[in-house]
């Protein structure tokens, strides 16, 4: 196998950020729109964390920690939103709401 | 300086595997992936994306459409392994990991059911967390696994159960909605999305000549450092002696604070200032007070949060709270008045009207299940 390099473990991530913005860009499911966000956030971590052991530096993990902090109450809150929104108008289409747009 | 300061591979007989073993991970020196090969690998991954996102084609168009991915992925990687020599096995699990990563990401988005969606974000956040234990960070495995998988996901599924809706029974498109079944502008997104990751893995695999690592050893060696211990001051002037010879403190019998002498003697006063209790608190550096040696990863990040992340730490606990509470708000306030968008919802409760708030009068947010007397009609009603 090859010689493991910082450039594999940041192309993982990268690839799995843009997957997770192409998911969020298509998507019409407000829930599977609110997954591919969170995919987004693993993208990261795996960059955080990579670059963290690349420099022998802790920081990479704490910051991970922090972005699921955050991820965890963005989660809790948006299902909360998106449970009402559905109750509005009983579809989970984003679509139902276009008129918020612009 | 006096005192008690470890060097972790001196003072420990056994040191920890961890301060040991785990080299900085290096780059590759040479460009692995020719920029047109990365850009006409990209442009086939977005059209097989294309035809594996949810739409109106056939089976058959998108089973092509994921064979073409994979192929291309599969092109990707063996250019990867090709490109440069070595041994390893740590190899073989990063290519499984970030294999099973990547496929499960893929099939988050493409699957039409969200059910199967947030199945294989479970699949991905597994993969993710093998790829963290690669790098050495076995504790934020663990911690992603128990709060993304545990609890993150699992409140996604309760709530995919709790949004269901009428789906057609029969058809092409049988027990998936409308908007799960179609993509919103699939070609597009592709294009986009493809372009972004073909400039990220260009700049990941040309440009990174410029990364440096640092050497692990300096940073990862800790030299635990006694704050607590006597200061070089301290210790000169008490090996210097009391000149005077008044006893330095005696407890007076009746050991009541009134009757306790001050420090009053010159030496005494000098000592007393630079006893580490009576010095400024805000000067002493944030370090535990007993001889705490922190030792493997977990103890190291502890460590690590609650001496330079500290503040960093308190904030993010205080969002949790604030979005804790915020989360609760929200799902306690009840639906009333106003026209009518009649459904129901799982067990039959009947939902009427918008989900505006009446007030902000916390008397009038009722709870569910009860009927608040203090509720006030819409005030335009």
């Amino acid at each position: 196998m090859t010689q493991l390099a910082l450039q594999h473990y940041l192309a993982v991530g990268a690839i799995m950020f843009v997957i997770g913005m192409i998911g969020f860009m298509t998507r019409r499911n407000l829930i599977v729109m609110f997954l591919c966000t969170e995919l987004m956030f693993q993208g990261v971590a795996i960059n955080l964390i990579a670059f963290g052991h690349f420099h022998g530096h802790l920081g990479g993990q704490a910051f991970v920690i922090f972005v699921l902090v955050i991820a965890a109450a963005e989660a809790s809150l948006a299902l909360g939103l998106v449970v009402l929104l559905f109750r509005q108008r009983a579809t989970l289409d984003a679509d139902a709401w276009r008129e918020l747009k612009g | 300086m006096l005192g008690p300061s470890l060097e972790i591979g001196a003072a420990l007989p056994s040191a920890p595997l961890w301060f040991v073993v785990s080299p900085a991970i290096p780059t590759l020196a040479a460009a692995v992936l020719p920029p047109v090969l990365i850009l006409v690998l990209c442009v086939v991954a977005a059209i097989g994306t294309l035809l594996l996102l949810p739409g109106r084609r056939e089976a058959a168009l998108r089973k092509i459409g994921g064979a073409v991915l994979l192929a291309a992925a599969l092109i990707l990687v063996a250019l990867l392994v090709r490109a440069a020599a070595g041994t390893g096995g740590m190899g073989v699990y990063f290519w499984i990991f970030s294999a099973v990563a990547l496929v499960g990401a893929l099939r988050v988005i493409t699957h039409p059911r969200p059910v199967y969606s947030a199945l294989y974000f479970v699949l991905t956040v597994f993969a993710t967390a093998g790829l963290f234990v690669l790098l050495w960070a076995e504790f934020m495995a663990v911690a992603l696994v128990l709060i993304y998988a545990g609890a993150i996901l699992v409140t996604y599924v309760f709530v995919i159960m709790l949004a269901a809706e009428a789906t057609p029974t029969s058809g092409p498109m049988a027990g998936m909605a409308e908007h799960d079944a179609i993509s919103r502008e699939p070609l597009m997104a592709s294009a986009v999305g493809f372009a972004l990751m073909g400039v990220l893995l260009f700049v990941i695999f040309e440009k990174a000549d410029g990364l440096t690592a640092k050497p692990p050893a300096a940073s990862l060696t800790y030299v635990h450092q006694d704050p607590y211990a006597m200061s070089p001051e301290l210790a000169s002037v008490l090996a210097a002696g009391n000149p005077t010879t008044q006893p330095v403190y005696t407890a007076p019998a009746d050991n009541k604070p009134a009757s306790r002498p001050s420090f009053s003697s010159e030496w005494q006063q000098k000592v007393a200032s630079l006893t580490y209790s009576n010095q400024d608190p805000r000067s002493r550096p944030a370090m535990p007070p007993t001889g705490f040696v922190p030792q493997g990863g977990v103890q190291e990040l502890g460590a690590y949060l609650f001496r330079s992340q500290l503040v960093n730490l308190e904030l993010a606990g205080l969002i949790l709270t604030i979005s804790m509470i915020g989360a609760i708000v929200i799902a306690r306030r009840r639906v009333v008045g106003g026209e009518s968008v009649t459904h129901a919802v799982g067990g039959g409760e009947t939902v009427i009207g918008p989900a505006t708030p009446i007030d902000d009068d916390p008397h009038s947010i009722p709870v569910y299940g009860t009927e608040n007397p203090r509720q006030k009609a819409y005030p335009e009603t």
